[in-house]
Protein backbone atom coordinates (compact mmCIF):
# COMPACT_ATOMS: atom_id res chain seq x y z
CA UNK A 1 0.00 0.00 0.00
CA UNK A 2 1.48 3.36 -0.96
CA UNK A 3 1.38 6.52 1.14
CA UNK A 4 -1.52 8.03 -0.77
CA UNK A 5 -3.89 5.21 0.07
CA UNK A 6 -2.69 5.07 3.63
CA UNK A 7 -3.33 8.77 4.15
CA UNK A 8 -6.75 8.55 2.56
CA UNK A 9 -7.61 5.56 4.73
CA UNK A 10 -6.48 7.36 7.86
CA UNK A 11 -8.60 10.44 7.25
CA UNK A 12 -11.64 8.31 6.35
CA UNK A 13 -11.19 6.63 9.73
CA UNK A 14 -10.93 9.96 11.54
CA UNK A 15 -14.03 11.25 9.78
CA UNK A 16 -15.97 8.17 10.85
CA UNK A 17 -14.75 8.42 14.44
CA UNK A 18 -15.58 12.11 14.79
CA UNK A 19 -18.76 12.06 12.71
CA UNK A 20 -17.53 15.03 10.68
CA UNK A 21 -18.89 16.06 7.29
CA UNK A 22 -15.38 16.60 6.04
CA UNK A 23 -11.80 15.83 6.97
CA UNK A 24 -9.03 17.44 4.99
CA UNK A 25 -5.28 17.10 5.22
CA UNK A 26 -2.95 19.75 3.87
CA UNK A 27 0.68 18.82 3.38
CA UNK A 28 3.72 20.65 2.17
CA UNK A 29 4.57 19.41 -1.28
CA UNK A 30 8.06 18.11 -2.01
CA UNK A 31 10.89 20.42 -3.01
CA UNK A 32 10.39 19.93 -6.75
CA UNK A 33 6.96 21.53 -6.34
CA UNK A 34 8.46 24.48 -4.46
CA UNK A 35 7.14 23.36 -1.07
CA UNK A 36 3.65 24.68 -1.69
CA UNK A 37 0.87 23.80 0.71
CA UNK A 38 -2.23 22.12 -0.69
CA UNK A 39 -5.23 20.22 0.63
CA UNK A 40 -3.98 16.91 -0.69
CA UNK A 41 -6.30 14.45 0.97
CA UNK A 42 -9.98 15.03 1.58
CA UNK A 43 -12.81 12.88 2.74
CA UNK A 44 -16.45 13.97 2.46
CA UNK A 45 -15.81 16.77 -0.02
CA UNK A 46 -18.52 17.98 -2.42
CA UNK A 47 -16.11 19.00 -5.17
CA UNK A 48 -12.54 18.37 -6.22
CA UNK A 49 -12.01 22.09 -6.72
CA UNK A 50 -10.41 22.66 -3.33
CA UNK A 51 -7.51 20.34 -4.20
CA UNK A 52 -6.40 22.82 -6.86
CA UNK A 53 -6.11 25.68 -4.41
CA UNK A 54 -2.55 26.57 -3.51
CA UNK A 55 -2.38 27.76 0.06
CA UNK A 56 -0.13 30.60 1.01
CA UNK A 57 1.55 30.63 4.37
CA UNK A 58 -0.40 32.89 6.69
CA UNK A 59 -3.46 32.96 4.46
CA UNK A 60 -6.66 30.99 4.83
CA UNK A 61 -7.35 28.29 7.39
CA UNK A 62 -4.41 26.06 6.57
CA UNK A 63 -2.05 28.99 6.01
CA UNK A 64 -2.92 30.48 9.38
CA UNK A 65 -2.58 27.22 11.32
CA UNK A 66 0.60 26.41 9.41
CA UNK A 67 2.18 29.72 10.32
CA UNK A 68 0.96 29.97 13.93
CA UNK A 69 1.43 26.32 14.79
CA UNK A 70 -1.69 26.51 16.95
CA UNK A 71 -5.01 24.71 16.66
CA UNK A 72 -7.95 26.76 15.43
CA UNK A 73 -11.59 26.40 16.38
CA UNK A 74 -14.38 28.21 14.56
CA UNK A 75 -17.56 26.80 16.02
CA UNK A 76 -19.78 29.09 13.96
CA UNK A 77 -18.46 30.53 10.71
CA UNK A 78 -21.10 33.28 10.75
CA UNK A 79 -19.48 34.57 13.95
CA UNK A 80 -15.97 34.18 12.59
CA UNK A 81 -13.90 37.36 12.80
CA UNK A 82 -13.33 37.28 9.06
CA UNK A 83 -16.96 36.50 8.17
CA UNK A 84 -17.09 39.39 5.70
CA UNK A 85 -13.99 38.16 3.90
CA UNK A 86 -14.87 34.51 3.57
CA UNK A 87 -13.66 34.49 -0.02
CA UNK A 88 -10.19 34.40 1.50
CA UNK A 89 -11.04 31.02 2.99
CA UNK A 90 -11.77 28.90 -0.08
CA UNK A 91 -12.33 25.68 1.83
CA UNK A 92 -15.18 27.22 3.84
CA UNK A 93 -16.76 28.64 0.70
CA UNK A 94 -16.26 25.74 -1.68
CA UNK A 95 -17.26 23.08 0.80
CA UNK A 96 -19.97 25.20 2.45
CA UNK A 97 -18.57 24.59 5.92
CA UNK A 98 -20.23 26.22 8.92
CA UNK A 99 -18.16 24.89 11.80
CA UNK A 100 -14.55 23.77 11.73
CA UNK A 101 -11.52 22.84 13.79
CA UNK A 102 -7.95 22.56 12.53
CA UNK A 103 -4.67 21.46 14.03
CA UNK A 104 -1.04 21.59 12.91
CA UNK A 105 0.95 18.41 12.35
CA UNK A 106 4.45 18.58 13.76
CA UNK A 107 7.55 16.82 12.61
CA UNK A 108 11.12 17.54 13.59
CA UNK A 109 10.26 20.83 15.28
CA UNK A 110 8.38 22.10 12.25
CA UNK A 111 4.81 22.21 11.08
CA UNK A 112 4.55 19.89 8.10
CA UNK A 113 0.81 19.86 7.58
CA UNK A 114 -2.62 20.84 8.77
CA UNK A 115 -5.52 18.55 9.61
CA UNK A 116 -9.01 20.01 9.38
CA UNK A 117 -12.34 18.64 10.51
CA UNK A 118 -15.55 20.41 9.56
CA UNK A 119 -19.33 20.39 9.56
CA UNK A 120 -21.87 21.96 7.25
CA UNK A 121 -23.99 22.91 10.26
CA UNK A 122 -22.88 25.53 12.83
CA UNK A 123 -21.74 24.72 16.38
CA UNK A 124 -21.05 21.03 15.71
CA UNK A 125 -17.30 21.44 16.09
CA UNK A 126 -16.75 21.68 19.84
CA UNK A 127 -13.54 22.03 21.91
CA UNK A 128 -13.93 18.33 22.82
CA UNK A 129 -14.19 17.30 19.17
CA UNK A 130 -11.15 19.42 18.32
CA UNK A 131 -9.25 17.72 21.15
CA UNK A 132 -10.19 14.35 19.68
CA UNK A 133 -9.00 15.51 16.28
CA UNK A 134 -5.70 16.63 17.79
CA UNK A 135 -5.07 13.37 19.61
CA UNK A 136 -6.04 11.31 16.56
CA UNK A 137 -3.69 13.37 14.42
CA UNK A 138 -0.90 12.48 16.82
CA UNK A 139 -1.61 8.76 16.94
CA UNK A 140 -2.76 8.24 13.38
CA UNK A 141 -0.63 10.63 11.44
CA UNK A 142 2.46 10.51 13.59
CA UNK A 143 3.63 7.29 12.04
CA UNK A 144 3.01 8.57 8.55
CA UNK A 145 4.36 12.08 8.30
CA UNK A 146 7.83 10.92 9.20
CA UNK A 147 7.92 8.70 6.13
CA UNK A 148 6.45 11.49 4.02
CA UNK A 149 9.13 13.86 5.20
CA UNK A 150 11.85 11.36 4.38
CA UNK A 151 10.42 11.16 0.91
CA UNK A 152 10.57 14.93 0.68
CA UNK B 1 -40.63 109.10 -27.13
CA UNK B 2 -38.26 109.34 -24.24
CA UNK B 3 -41.04 108.88 -21.74
CA UNK B 4 -42.20 105.87 -23.75
CA UNK B 5 -38.86 104.25 -23.37
CA UNK B 6 -38.77 105.07 -19.70
CA UNK B 7 -42.21 103.61 -19.23
CA UNK B 8 -41.07 100.47 -20.98
CA UNK B 9 -38.03 100.27 -18.74
CA UNK B 10 -40.06 100.77 -15.57
CA UNK B 11 -42.38 98.07 -16.76
CA UNK B 12 -39.50 95.67 -17.36
CA UNK B 13 -37.88 96.53 -14.06
CA UNK B 14 -41.12 95.79 -12.28
CA UNK B 15 -41.43 92.46 -14.06
CA UNK B 16 -37.87 91.60 -13.18
CA UNK B 17 -38.54 92.52 -9.56
CA UNK B 18 -41.67 90.35 -9.46
CA UNK B 19 -40.44 87.33 -11.39
CA UNK B 20 -36.71 87.15 -10.80
CA UNK B 21 -35.27 84.10 -9.06
CA UNK B 22 -32.86 86.46 -7.34
CA UNK B 23 -33.96 87.83 -4.01
CA UNK B 24 -34.11 91.63 -4.05
CA UNK B 25 -34.49 93.86 -0.98
CA UNK B 26 -34.65 97.63 -0.70
CA UNK B 27 -33.56 99.17 2.55
CA UNK B 28 -33.87 102.75 3.72
CA UNK B 29 -30.83 104.58 5.10
CA UNK B 30 -31.95 103.63 8.62
CA UNK B 31 -31.93 99.97 7.68
CA UNK B 32 -35.68 99.55 7.50
CA UNK B 33 -37.12 97.35 4.79
CA UNK B 34 -38.82 99.39 2.10
CA UNK B 35 -39.69 96.50 -0.11
CA UNK B 36 -38.75 92.93 -0.95
CA UNK B 37 -39.66 90.81 -3.97
CA UNK B 38 -41.49 87.40 -3.94
CA UNK B 39 -38.22 85.50 -4.34
CA UNK B 40 -36.93 87.20 -1.19
CA UNK B 41 -40.12 86.48 0.72
CA UNK B 42 -39.99 82.84 -0.29
CA UNK B 43 -36.69 82.13 1.41
CA UNK B 44 -37.58 83.84 4.70
CA UNK B 45 -39.23 82.02 7.55
CA UNK B 46 -42.42 83.44 9.04
CA UNK B 47 -40.81 85.23 11.97
CA UNK B 48 -38.01 86.82 9.95
CA UNK B 49 -40.46 87.88 7.28
CA UNK B 50 -42.66 89.56 9.88
CA UNK B 51 -39.70 91.37 11.41
CA UNK B 52 -38.46 92.51 8.01
CA UNK B 53 -41.88 93.77 6.99
CA UNK B 54 -42.27 95.60 10.28
CA UNK B 55 -38.95 97.25 9.58
CA UNK B 56 -37.55 96.03 12.88
CA UNK B 57 -33.92 96.74 13.68
CA UNK B 58 -31.40 94.06 12.62
CA UNK B 59 -34.24 92.03 11.13
CA UNK B 60 -31.88 90.47 8.60
CA UNK B 61 -29.71 89.10 11.41
CA UNK B 62 -32.48 86.56 12.10
CA UNK B 63 -31.48 84.67 8.98
CA UNK B 64 -28.02 85.98 8.12
CA UNK B 65 -25.20 83.66 9.22
CA UNK B 66 -22.39 86.00 8.25
CA UNK B 67 -20.48 86.82 5.10
CA UNK B 68 -17.17 85.55 3.80
CA UNK B 69 -14.22 87.84 4.44
CA UNK B 70 -10.55 87.38 3.66
CA UNK B 71 -9.98 85.76 7.05
CA UNK B 72 -13.21 83.85 7.76
CA UNK B 73 -15.74 81.78 5.88
CA UNK B 74 -18.53 83.37 7.89
CA UNK B 75 -18.06 86.51 9.92
CA UNK B 76 -20.11 89.39 11.33
CA UNK B 77 -17.13 91.65 11.78
CA UNK B 78 -17.54 94.87 9.84
CA UNK B 79 -21.04 93.79 8.79
CA UNK B 80 -21.99 94.70 5.25
CA UNK B 81 -25.31 96.02 6.49
CA UNK B 82 -23.95 98.59 8.90
CA UNK B 83 -20.53 99.24 7.37
CA UNK B 84 -19.99 102.70 6.07
CA UNK B 85 -17.57 101.45 3.45
CA UNK B 86 -20.10 100.44 0.83
CA UNK B 87 -17.52 100.03 -1.89
CA UNK B 88 -16.37 96.73 -0.38
CA UNK B 89 -19.76 95.11 -0.76
CA UNK B 90 -20.50 95.36 -4.44
CA UNK B 91 -19.94 91.60 -4.65
CA UNK B 92 -19.46 89.21 -1.77
CA UNK B 93 -20.57 85.87 -0.44
CA UNK B 94 -23.11 85.58 2.33
CA UNK B 95 -24.78 82.65 4.09
CA UNK B 96 -28.49 82.76 4.88
CA UNK B 97 -30.67 80.31 6.74
CA UNK B 98 -33.54 79.69 4.31
CA UNK B 99 -36.88 77.96 4.49
CA UNK B 100 -36.73 74.50 2.96
CA UNK B 101 -33.11 74.56 1.78
CA UNK B 102 -31.35 75.23 5.06
CA UNK B 103 -28.08 77.14 5.05
CA UNK B 104 -27.47 78.43 1.53
CA UNK B 105 -24.46 80.32 0.19
CA UNK B 106 -25.42 83.40 -1.82
CA UNK B 107 -23.52 85.66 -4.08
CA UNK B 108 -24.67 89.08 -2.84
CA UNK B 109 -24.40 92.70 -3.73
CA UNK B 110 -25.28 95.52 -1.37
CA UNK B 111 -25.06 99.11 -2.49
CA UNK B 112 -26.63 102.55 -2.37
CA UNK B 113 -28.83 103.35 -5.35
CA UNK B 114 -30.05 106.72 -4.16
CA UNK B 115 -27.39 108.90 -2.63
CA UNK B 116 -29.83 111.55 -1.46
CA UNK B 117 -32.17 109.29 0.49
CA UNK B 118 -29.55 106.65 1.17
CA UNK B 119 -31.71 103.85 -0.25
CA UNK B 120 -29.85 100.65 -0.61
CA UNK B 121 -30.47 97.49 -2.60
CA UNK B 122 -29.52 93.98 -1.50
CA UNK B 123 -29.55 91.31 -4.21
CA UNK B 124 -28.95 87.62 -3.57
CA UNK B 125 -28.15 84.90 -6.07
CA UNK B 126 -28.25 81.23 -4.98
CA UNK B 127 -24.81 79.64 -5.31
CA UNK B 128 -25.55 76.17 -3.95
CA UNK B 129 -25.73 74.46 -7.36
CA UNK B 130 -22.44 76.00 -8.43
CA UNK B 131 -20.96 74.90 -5.13
CA UNK B 132 -22.12 71.35 -5.65
CA UNK B 133 -20.70 71.26 -9.16
CA UNK B 134 -17.44 72.59 -7.85
CA UNK B 135 -17.25 70.08 -5.00
CA UNK B 136 -18.02 67.25 -7.42
CA UNK B 137 -15.32 68.45 -9.78
CA UNK B 138 -12.86 68.70 -6.93
CA UNK B 139 -13.74 65.19 -5.75
CA UNK B 140 -13.29 63.79 -9.24
CA UNK B 141 -9.92 65.40 -9.74
CA UNK B 142 -8.84 64.29 -6.30
CA UNK B 143 -9.95 60.71 -6.94
CA UNK B 144 -8.05 60.59 -10.21
CA UNK B 145 -4.93 61.97 -8.60
CA UNK B 146 -5.21 59.45 -5.78
CA UNK B 147 -5.54 56.61 -8.29
CA UNK B 148 -2.44 57.81 -10.12
CA UNK B 149 -0.43 58.30 -6.96
CA UNK B 150 -1.46 54.86 -5.68
CA UNK B 151 -0.48 53.24 -8.96
CA UNK B 152 2.94 54.91 -8.98
CA UNK B 153 3.64 54.01 -5.39
CA UNK B 154 2.59 50.42 -5.95
CA UNK B 155 4.85 50.23 -8.97
CA UNK B 156 7.77 51.50 -6.94
CA UNK B 157 7.31 49.13 -3.99
CA UNK B 158 6.60 46.22 -6.29
CA UNK B 159 9.82 46.82 -8.25
CA UNK B 160 11.78 47.21 -5.06
CA UNK B 161 10.48 43.90 -3.67
CA UNK B 162 11.01 42.07 -6.91
CA UNK B 163 14.38 43.47 -7.89
CA UNK B 164 16.20 43.85 -4.62
CA UNK B 165 14.60 41.97 -1.73
CA UNK B 166 13.78 38.82 -3.71
CA UNK B 167 17.18 38.89 -5.43
CA UNK B 168 19.04 39.11 -2.14
CA UNK B 169 17.04 36.19 -0.82
CA UNK B 170 17.93 34.19 -3.88
CA UNK B 171 21.63 34.79 -3.20
CA UNK B 172 21.11 33.51 0.33
CA UNK B 173 19.45 30.36 -1.05
CA UNK B 174 22.35 29.79 -3.44
CA UNK B 175 24.81 30.22 -0.56
CA UNK B 176 22.92 27.68 1.53
CA UNK B 177 22.88 25.21 -1.33
CA UNK B 178 26.61 25.54 -1.71
CA UNK B 179 26.93 24.08 1.80
CA UNK B 180 26.42 20.56 0.53
CA UNK B 181 29.82 20.74 -1.19
CA UNK B 182 31.46 21.84 2.04
CA UNK B 183 30.26 19.23 4.52
CA UNK B 184 29.03 15.66 4.70
CA UNK B 185 27.35 16.15 8.06
CA UNK B 186 23.84 14.76 7.52
CA UNK B 187 22.40 16.71 10.46
CA UNK B 188 23.71 20.02 9.16
CA UNK B 189 22.57 19.29 5.62
CA UNK B 190 19.09 18.34 6.81
CA UNK B 191 18.77 21.57 8.79
CA UNK B 192 20.04 23.73 5.94
CA UNK B 193 17.67 21.92 3.59
CA UNK B 194 14.80 22.97 5.82
CA UNK B 195 16.10 26.53 5.98
CA UNK B 196 16.33 26.59 2.20
CA UNK B 197 12.71 25.49 1.97
CA UNK B 198 11.65 28.25 4.35
CA UNK B 199 13.62 30.83 2.39
CA UNK B 200 12.10 29.68 -0.89
CA UNK B 201 8.64 29.93 0.60
CA UNK B 202 9.46 33.41 1.85
CA UNK B 203 10.73 34.34 -1.60
CA UNK B 204 7.46 33.10 -3.08
CA UNK B 205 5.51 35.19 -0.59
CA UNK B 206 7.49 38.26 -1.54
CA UNK B 207 6.99 37.59 -5.25
CA UNK B 208 3.26 37.15 -4.67
CA UNK B 209 3.16 40.39 -2.76
CA UNK B 210 5.03 42.13 -5.52
CA UNK B 211 2.71 40.78 -8.20
CA UNK B 212 -0.34 41.68 -6.16
CA UNK B 213 0.88 45.25 -5.85
CA UNK B 214 1.56 45.58 -9.53
CA UNK B 215 2.44 42.76 -11.90
CA UNK B 216 5.70 43.45 -13.69
CA UNK B 217 4.27 41.37 -16.54
CA UNK B 218 1.93 44.26 -17.20
CA UNK B 219 4.83 46.62 -17.79
CA UNK B 220 7.07 44.12 -19.51
CA UNK B 221 4.77 41.92 -21.61
CA UNK B 222 1.42 43.66 -21.79
CA UNK B 223 -2.17 42.94 -20.97
CA UNK B 224 -2.65 39.40 -22.16
CA UNK B 225 0.35 38.05 -20.30
CA UNK B 226 -0.59 39.94 -17.13
CA UNK B 227 -4.16 38.69 -17.37
CA UNK B 228 -3.10 35.08 -17.85
CA UNK B 229 -0.81 35.06 -14.85
CA UNK B 230 -3.33 36.93 -12.75
CA UNK B 231 -6.08 34.44 -13.60
CA UNK B 232 -3.79 31.54 -12.82
CA UNK B 233 -3.16 33.03 -9.41
CA UNK B 234 -6.87 33.61 -8.85
CA UNK B 235 -7.57 30.00 -9.73
CA UNK B 236 -4.92 28.84 -7.33
CA UNK B 237 -5.93 31.13 -4.50
CA UNK B 238 -9.69 30.95 -4.67
CA UNK B 239 -10.47 27.75 -6.56
CA UNK B 240 -12.35 29.72 -9.21
CA UNK B 241 -12.07 28.99 -12.93
CA UNK B 242 -11.67 31.93 -15.27
CA UNK B 243 -12.60 31.43 -18.88
CA UNK B 244 -10.40 33.97 -20.66
CA UNK B 245 -10.69 34.81 -24.34
CA UNK B 246 -8.73 37.45 -26.12
CA UNK B 247 -9.21 38.50 -29.72
CA UNK B 248 -7.11 41.65 -29.73
CA UNK B 249 -4.59 42.11 -32.48
CA UNK B 250 -2.08 44.29 -30.76
CA UNK B 251 0.15 43.03 -27.99
CA UNK B 252 0.71 46.40 -26.36
CA UNK B 253 -1.35 49.46 -25.71
CA UNK B 254 -0.61 52.73 -24.02
CA UNK B 255 0.66 52.17 -20.53
CA UNK B 256 -2.27 54.04 -19.01
CA UNK B 257 -4.85 52.06 -20.97
CA UNK B 258 -3.26 48.79 -19.92
CA UNK B 259 -3.25 49.80 -16.26
CA UNK B 260 -6.89 50.85 -16.35
CA UNK B 261 -7.99 47.66 -18.08
CA UNK B 262 -6.00 45.48 -15.72
CA UNK B 263 -7.26 47.17 -12.57
CA UNK B 264 -10.89 47.21 -13.64
CA UNK B 265 -10.70 43.56 -14.62
CA UNK B 266 -9.06 42.73 -11.31
CA UNK B 267 -11.80 44.56 -9.41
CA UNK B 268 -14.61 42.99 -11.45
CA UNK B 269 -13.22 39.47 -11.01
CA UNK B 270 -12.68 40.03 -7.30
CA UNK B 271 -16.27 41.21 -6.99
CA UNK B 272 -17.42 38.01 -8.67
CA UNK B 273 -15.30 35.98 -6.24
CA UNK B 274 -16.61 37.88 -3.25
CA UNK B 275 -20.28 38.21 -4.02
CA UNK B 276 -21.48 36.29 -7.06
CA UNK B 277 -21.15 32.79 -5.54
CA UNK B 278 -19.97 31.25 -8.79
CA UNK B 279 -17.25 28.84 -9.76
CA UNK B 280 -16.60 30.24 -13.23
CA UNK B 281 -16.15 33.76 -14.52
CA UNK B 282 -15.87 34.70 -18.19
CA UNK B 283 -13.48 37.38 -19.30
CA UNK B 284 -13.38 38.58 -22.88
CA UNK B 285 -10.91 41.08 -24.26
CA UNK B 286 -11.68 42.40 -27.72
CA UNK B 287 -11.15 45.24 -30.12
CA UNK B 288 -14.14 46.62 -31.94
CA UNK B 289 -13.38 49.29 -34.49
CA UNK B 290 -11.62 51.93 -32.54
CA UNK B 291 -12.51 50.79 -29.06
CA UNK B 292 -10.82 48.32 -26.80
CA UNK B 293 -13.38 46.39 -24.80
CA UNK B 294 -13.33 44.20 -21.75
CA UNK B 295 -16.26 42.10 -20.68
CA UNK B 296 -16.33 40.35 -17.32
CA UNK B 297 -19.36 38.14 -16.98
CA UNK B 298 -20.63 35.78 -14.30
CA UNK B 299 -23.80 33.81 -13.92
CA UNK B 300 -24.05 34.33 -10.21
CA UNK B 301 -26.65 35.68 -7.83
CA UNK B 302 -26.54 39.23 -9.21
CA UNK B 303 -27.61 42.41 -7.46
CA UNK B 304 -29.87 45.38 -7.94
CA UNK B 305 -27.76 48.31 -9.21
CA UNK B 306 -28.13 51.33 -6.95
CA UNK B 307 -29.32 49.28 -3.98
CA UNK B 308 -27.39 49.22 -0.72
CA UNK B 309 -24.20 47.36 -1.60
CA UNK B 310 -22.91 44.48 0.54
CA UNK B 311 -19.41 45.90 0.43
CA UNK B 312 -18.36 49.53 0.55
CA UNK B 313 -19.78 50.28 -2.89
CA UNK B 314 -16.56 52.12 -3.61
CA UNK B 315 -15.28 49.47 -6.00
CA UNK B 316 -17.90 50.22 -8.63
CA UNK B 317 -17.33 53.95 -8.19
CA UNK B 318 -13.59 53.44 -8.54
CA UNK B 319 -14.06 51.48 -11.77
CA UNK B 320 -15.86 54.43 -13.32
CA UNK B 321 -13.23 56.85 -12.11
CA UNK B 322 -10.47 54.72 -13.54
CA UNK B 323 -12.24 54.39 -16.88
CA UNK B 324 -12.63 58.16 -17.07
CA UNK B 325 -8.87 58.49 -16.77
CA UNK B 326 -8.55 57.15 -20.32
CA UNK B 327 -11.84 58.61 -21.59
CA UNK B 328 -13.50 55.22 -21.33
CA UNK B 329 -16.73 54.16 -19.69
CA UNK B 330 -18.00 51.24 -17.66
CA UNK B 331 -21.50 49.83 -17.78
CA UNK B 332 -22.63 47.34 -15.20
CA UNK B 333 -25.65 45.17 -15.81
CA UNK B 334 -26.91 42.90 -13.13
CA UNK B 335 -30.06 40.97 -12.51
CA UNK B 336 -30.98 38.95 -9.46
CA UNK B 337 -30.49 35.27 -10.17
CA UNK B 338 -29.05 35.85 -13.64
CA UNK B 339 -25.64 37.28 -12.97
CA UNK B 340 -23.58 40.35 -13.58
CA UNK B 341 -21.79 41.77 -16.60
CA UNK B 342 -19.19 44.51 -16.41
CA UNK B 343 -18.48 46.09 -19.78
CA UNK B 344 -15.59 48.49 -20.23
CA UNK B 345 -15.03 50.46 -23.41
CA UNK B 346 -11.89 52.48 -24.00
CA UNK B 347 -11.45 54.53 -27.17
CA UNK B 348 -8.09 54.04 -28.87
CA UNK B 349 -6.03 56.62 -30.75
CA UNK B 350 -7.62 59.45 -28.81
CA UNK B 351 -5.79 62.48 -27.71
CA UNK B 352 -5.75 61.68 -24.05
CA UNK B 353 -3.92 64.79 -22.98
CA UNK B 354 -7.24 66.49 -22.31
CA UNK B 355 -8.07 63.99 -19.62
CA UNK B 356 -4.81 64.43 -17.79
Amino acid sequence: MDYTEEYQLQIEKIREALGCDIIALALVEPAENLHVLKWQYISGNISERIKKVVLQSGKGIAGGVFKNGKPLLVSDVSEFAARDDLFNYPILRLEKLKSIGATPLWHGGRVVGVLLGGFREPHLMTPEKLQMLISMSKSGMGTLDGKEMMRN
Amino acid sequence: MISDKKEQLVDMMLQMYENSTEAIFFFSSEGKTISMNPAAENIMDVYALEQLKKGAENALCNVCRGYTSESDLTTCRDCYFTSSNHGNFSSFQVFLETVGKGLVPYSATFHVIDDEKGTRVFILRDLSIQFETQTKLQQNTMMKNIIKAQENERKRISRELHDSVAQELLSAVVDLRALKYMTDDKEVLKKTGESTATLIRLMDDIRNLSVELRPSALDDFGLEAAFRSHFKRVEESYGLTIDFRSTVKRARYENEVETVLYRICQEAVLNAIKYAQVETVQVHLLEDGNTLQLIVKDEGIGFIPGENPIGSGLGLYGMNERAELVLGNVTINSEIGKGTTVHLRVPLDENREVAK
